[in-house]
C-alpha cells in the first residue's frame, strides 16, 4: 500500500497512534461576461493531513502532495510539532464508532450531462437576466462551477472511512439602475441533481435581488419592530450557535457559559444540527472519524447541548457529538454540518401584517468586521424595506442595524413558514423581532 | 523548479490551439505557525503548498487550471485539457526562455527556516508574560501566535521570460478576551512584515503589541454603546486606511474598472475626491507587508499615484483586464497561491500626508467620533457601498477626546465619502491586513494619516449623539 511506509516509519519513530486523511478533488469553473466565456478553469488537486501522538502530545502536518519523500517528512514534522506542545488537553486518534450511517452525497448522473448542455444553460441564464427587467443595466457575471471530491481517513487503529461528494452551482450577479441609484444583486443555485436547476427561477431571483433595492432611501434613526429575512437569520444564527462550541465554553469565552438547560432564546426558537438529513451537505463522520448524529442544540428556547469533538468531550466527561474538524494545526476545532431553525406557520405577508409598522431587514453585510460573536454585539450595513400598516412599502438605503445576539434571539416573537436553504449549509425561515436599532438619517 | 526544457514543452502544448499568451505558475511554499494559549503552547503546525497553475489567454478570454501533480505527465495532461477551450491555429511558439532579473527590495538576511521553533515560542512568550503581568482578573483567555511563510514561485511565460522569486513574511498576533458581569470584549493586534526576526525585536516588540491588545479589550469593557446617526468622524492613522482600501481601493482595481463595474470607470482626469486627497498604491516600499518585487505575471512592482489632489489618475491593472482598457499591466497582478487565477489587487495602499497635525484635527471638531482601532470591512465596488467596524473609538467633545464607545460601524458610498474628507494630518502610518477577493487572500497594507470626514453614517446602539 502507498501509505504503509508512513505508518511503519511513524511507529518506528515512537509515534504511538497516527492518522492520514486525504482528499482528492476535481473542479470545473466557467464564467461568462457579455455572452462570452470570460474565465474557464479546470482543476485537480489533493490535500493530505497527517497527525500523530508523540509522548502524549499531538503533532501534525498538511501538504498538497504525497511523494517519495513525504513519509519521512511527515513523521519528522509530527514529532517536531508534538514536542513543543505544553497544554494537557487529552488527544485522540479514534478507534472508530460502532456504526456509521451510509450517506449518499455523490450523484453519478451529474458527470454524464454534457458540458455543452451545462454551458447552454449559462448562456440562457445571462440572456434571461438581461431581458427580465429594463432596469438591469449590466450582468456582472454568470457562472457554473462543478466539483467532485473523495475524502478518506486511515489510521493506525485500522479505521478506514471514505466519503464521496459532488455538486454544481449556477450563479448570477446583476446591476440595476434607476435615476442615479445603482444596486447590485447576487444569487446562486446549488445541488447535485442537474434536473432540479431552473434557469427561469434563478434569473428571476438574481434580477429581484438588485431591482428590489432601487428607490430606497434612509429612514430615521430609531428602534423598530422588525421582520428579519431568512438571509439575515442565517447570518445571526450561525454566529450565535458558534457560542455552543464546547472549547469556548470550557475557556469561559462563550455567551453560553453555564447556560446548558437554560433559556438562550425565545420559546419560539428550535435549532438543530442535521448532518444525517438528506441534503448535499450530509456527513457520515466528522474529521476525527466519529459517526455524526442529528442533534437538537436549542429546543423551544432552551440550550440542550454543546458541540463537542473528542478532546473537549473528554474534558467534560461526555461523548463527542461528532463535530470535530481538523484544520491546519494539531488542534482539533469544532463545526456544525447542517444547521436548521424549525419553521413556524406564518407566511412572510402574515409576519409583516403582525409587525404593522416597522422594518423588513433583508440583508446584512460586513459580518467579519461588524459582529463580535464573543460579546454578541453587532452593528452592520443593511438593506431592507419599511413596513407600513402591515405592508412592505419603500426600500431602505444605506442603513445599519445594531443589537446584541442574546437580546435578539430572546426577542423573537414569531417564526415564519418560509424556510430557505443556503449554500453555507444552513436552513432557516424569516422571523419577527421585538426591536432592532436602525441608524439612518 | 521545472527544467526549462519541460517548461517550454508545456507552454507550447498550451499554445497549440491559438492562445495568444500562456503562463506556468509553479509554486513550492511552506508555512509554520505556533500558538500559545493562556501560557501554554497549544498548537504547532507545518503546511506545504505545492502545485502549478497554468493560464492561457486569447483576446478577452482567460482559461486557468491547477494541479498538484507536478510530474511531466500531470502538467502536459492539464495543458492538453485546457487548450481544448480554443480551436484556432498556433500563433506563438516558445523556443527559449530568458531570465528576468528583478530588484530585491525585501531581502531576508536570516531566513525563518533557520530559526528554531523554540526561538519563535520565546518571542510569543514575551508578549504572553506582559499580559500576565497586568494581573487583571477580567482577562479570561489570551492567545499569542507566530506564523511565518516561505513562498517559492517560478513563472514561465510565452513572452519567452522566466523568473524565480523567494518571499518570506511573518506575523505576530495577540488576541485577548476579557469579561465582566455585563459581558465580553476582545482585543486584537497583528503586526507583520517581509523582514527577518529583527522586525519583532526592533519595531513590533511583542510586549508592546500584546499590551495594546489587552488594553484595548479592557478599555472596551468600560465603554458605552456608540451613538448612531450622521456625524463628523476623525479616523486615526495606520489601520484607519481600511476606509480607503474598501471605499476606493477595490473600485480602482482593473477587475472592476475594465468591465465598467466600478463607479470610477471612465473618470480618469476627473475630480473624484476632496482636493486634499492624494492616494497611492506602492508595492516598492522596502520590507513592507504588501510589497512585491515582481507581480504574479512577471511585471515589476511599481508606485502608482491613484488620486492626485482629488483627481483620478490611475488604477491597479493586470495584463488580462488591461486588455479591455487598452493598458498594460502595472505590476498589480496577484494571487494567494497556485489554486487561484491571478487578477489586479492592491499592495501598500494609502492616503498621503496632509498639512494638519492630528491635534489640530481633534481640536477643530466640536462634537463627533474618533476611531483608532478597526476590525476590517467590505465593499461592493459597483455601488461603492462600504462598511467597516471599529474596535476602539471615542467621543470628541469641544475639541477633546472624551469617553470610549464600542460597537461603531461606519457606512457610506465611496465616491461621496472621498469628497467629504475635510482635514488630513501629517502622521502617515501603515497597518497590516489580509485582503480577500477573487484571487484569494493576500497580504495588503492599508495606511493613512489621521483625517476627518465631515459627515458619515455611524451605526451603534447608543441612540443620538449628544
Amino acid at each position: 500500500m502507498k501509505y504503509d511506509k508512513f505508518f511503519a516509519l511513524a511507529k518506528e519513530a515512537g509515534i504511538t497512534d497516527c492518522e492520514l486523511s486525504f482528499t482528492t478533488s476535481t473542479s470545473l469553473e466557467i464564467s461568462l461576461f457579455h455572452g462570452e466565456i470570460n474565465n474557464y478553469s479546470s482543476n485537480s488537486s489533493s490535500s493530505y493531513l497527517a497527525r500523530g501522538i508523540y509522548k502524549g502530545k499531538m503533532g501534525s502536518i498538511t501538504s498538497d502532495v504525497y511523494n517519495k519523500d513525504s513519509a519521512e517528512l511527515f513523521v519528522k514534522k509530527i514529532i517536531e510539532n508534538a514536542s513543543v506542545i505544553e497544554n494537557d488537553d487529552p488527544v485522540f486518534i479514534f478507534q472508530g464508532s460502532e456504526k456509521y450511517r451510509k450517506i449518499n452525497t455523490f450523484n453519478k448522473d451529474l458527470g454524464k450531462i454534457s458540458p455543452e448542455i451545462k454551458l447552454d444553460k449559462l448562456y440562457e441564464l445571462e440572456k434571461k437576466i438581461r431581458e427580465l427587467d429594463s432596469r438591469i443595466i449590466e450582468v456582472e457575471a454568470v457562472g457554473y462551477e462543478e466539483s467532485s471530491s473523495t475524502s478518506t481517513i486511515l489510521n493506525s487503529h485500522g479505521l478506514k472511512l471514505t466519503q464521496k461528494n459532488n455538486n454544481y452551482v449556477y450563479y448570477g450577479a446583476s446591476v440595476a439602475k434607476e435615476g442615479e441609484q445603482v444596486k447590485t444583486g447576487f444569487d446562486l443555485f446549488l445541488d447535485n441533481d442537474f434536473n432540479k436547476f431552473s434557469v427561469d427561477e434563478l434569473a428571476k431571483s438574481v434580477v429581484k435581488e438588485s431591482t428590489s433595492k432601487l428607490g430606497g432611501h434612509q429612514c430615521a434613526s430609531a428602534t423598530y419592530k422588525a421582520v428579519l429575512s431568512q438571509d439575515v437569520v442565517k447570518s445571526f444564527m450561525s454566529a450565535y450557535i458558534s457560542s455552543a462550541v464546547a472549547e469556548d465554553v470550557q475557556k469561559n469565552s462563550s455567551l453560553f457559559v453555564g447556560k446548558l438547560g437554560q433559556k438562550v432564546a425565545s420559546r419560539k426558537v428550535t435549532i438543530e444540527d442535521k448532518p444525517l438529513a438528506k441534503t448535499i451537505f450530509a456527513k457520515g463522520f466528522d474529521d476525527e472519524g466519529v459517526a455524526t448524529k442529528n442533534l437538537t442544540i436549542v429546543k423551544n428556547g432552551t440550550l440542550q447541548s454543546y458541540l463537542y469533538n473528542l478532546t473537549t468531550a473528554a474534558k467534560d466527561k461526555v461523548e463527542s457529538t461528532g463535530h470535530g474538524v481538523v484544520g491546519g494545526g494539531s488542534k482539533v476545532g469544532t463545526t456544525t454540518w447542517y444547521l436548521e431553525m424549525k419553521a413556524g406557520k406564518k407566511s412572510l405577508d402574515e409576519l409583516c401584517k403582525e409587525v404593522g409598522n416597522g422594518v423588513y431587514i433583508t440583508e446584512v453585510s460586513g459580518l467579519h468586521a461588524g459582529l463580535n460573536p464573543r460579546s454578541g454585539n453587532f452593528s452592520l450595513l443593511s438593506t431592507g424595506f419599511m413596513i407600513e400598516n402591515g405592508k412592505i412599502t419603500h426600500g431602505l438605503d444605506i442603513i445599519t442595524v445594531s443589537g446584541n445576539l442574546v437580546e435578539l434571539f430572546n426577542s423573537i416573537t414569531e417564526v415564519g413558514s418560509d424556510s430557505k436553504e443556503f449554500a453555507s449549509a444552513i436552513k432557516c425561515p424569516s422571523v419577527i423581532v421585538k426591536k432592532i436599532a436602525v441608524s439612518g438619517k | 523548479m521545472l527544467s526549462k526544457k519541460l517548461a517550454i514543452e508545456v507552454l507550447n502544448e498550451m499554445l497549440s490551439t491559438g492562445a495568444d499568451y500562456a503562463e506556468i505558475f509553479y509554486e513550492n511554499s511552506h508555512a509554520c505557525s505556533v500558538a500559545i494559549e493562556n501560557g501554554k503552547v497549544s498548537s504547532s503546525s507545518y503546511n506545504i503548498t505545492s502545485g502549478a497553475g497554468l493560464r492561457l489567454l486569447k483576446e478577452n478570454r482567460s482559461v486557468y487550471g491547477f494541479t498538484s501533480d507536478l510530474t511531466k505527465k500531470g502538467l502536459l495532461d492539464l495543458a492538453k485539457s485546457l487548450n481544448k477551450s480554443f480551436n484556432g491555429e498556433r500563433l506563438i511558439t516558445v523556443n527559449k526562455l530568458e531570465m528576468i532579473r528583478g530588484k530585491n527590495r525585501n531581502p531576508i538576511i536570516h531566513s525563518y527556516d533557520d530559526i528554531p521553533l523554540e526561538e519563535k515560542i520565546s518571542l510569543v512568550r514575551e508578549g504572553m508574560s506582559e499580559i500576565e503581568s497586568l494581573k487583571d482578573p477580567h482577562i479570561v483567555r489570551y492567545i499569542g501566535q507566530f506564523a511565518n511563510n516561505h513562498r517559492g514561485v517560478t513563472i514561465y511565460n510565452s513572452k519567452g521570460k522566466w523568473f524565480s522569486r523567494d518571499t518570506e513574511f511573518a506575523r505576530l498576533v495577540y488576541s485577548v478576551v476579557v469579561a465582566d458581569e455585563n459581558g465580553m470584549e476582545t482585543g486584537f493586534e497583528g503586526p507583520g512584515c517581509q523582514m527577518d526576526m529583527s522586525f519583532f525585536k526592533d519595531k513590533a516588540k511583542p510586549r508592546e503589541v500584546a499590551r495594546k491588545a489587552a488594553k484595548t479589550a479592557l478599555l472596551m469593557l468600560t465603554a458605552k454603546e456608540c451613538p448612531s446617526g450622521k456625524m463628523p468622524v476623525v479616523i486615526g492613522n495606520g489601520w484607519g486606511g481600511v476606509l480607503f482600501h474598501e471605499a476606493c481601493g477595490h473600485p480602482l482595481e482593473a477587475s472592476a474598472v475594465s468591465k465598467g463595474l466600478s463607479y470610477a470607470t471612465g473618470k480618469e482626469g476627473q475630480m473624484i475626491a476632496s482636493p486634499l486627497v492624494t492616494a497611492v498604491d506602492d508595492s516598492t516600499i522596502p520590507n513592507e507587508w504588501g510589497s512585491i518585487d515582481i507581480d504574479d505575471e512577471g511585471n515589476p512592482g511599481t508606485k502608482r499615484i491613484l488620486i492626485k489632489d482629488g483627481v483620478l489618475k490611475d488604477f491597479m491593472i493586470d495584463d488580462f483586464n488591461g486588455r479591455r482598457m487598452n493598458r498594460e499591466g502595472n505590476g498589480s497582478c496577484r494571487r494567494q497561491n497556485y489554486k487561484y487565477c491571478p487578477t489586479s489587487r492592491m499592495s501598500n495602499t494609502y492616503i498621503d500626508n496632509g498639512k494638519s497635525t492630528p491635534e489640530e484635527i481633534i481640536a477643530a471638531t466640536k462634537l463627533g467620533l474618533y476611531t483608532v482601532g478597526f476590525n476590517g470591512g467590505s465593499v461592493d465596488p459597483t455601488t461603492g457601498e462600504f462598511n467597516f467596524g471599529c474596535s476602539e473609538a471615542y467621543i470628541i467633545r469641544d475639541g477633546k477626546v472624551c469617553e470610549p464607545v464600542k460597537g461603531a460601524t461606519l457606512i457610506g458610498k465611496g465616491e461621496e465619502i472621498l469628497k467629504k474628507i475635510d482635514m488630513i494630518g501629517n502622521d502617515l502610518a501603515f497597518g497590516q491586513g489580509m485582503c480577500g477577493a477573487a484571487s484569494g487572500s493576500i497580504r495588503t497594507n492599508v495606511g493613512q494619516p489621521t483625517l476627518r470626514i465631515s459627515e458619515i453614517t455611524v451605526g451603534g446602539r447608543g441612540g443620538e449623539l449628544k
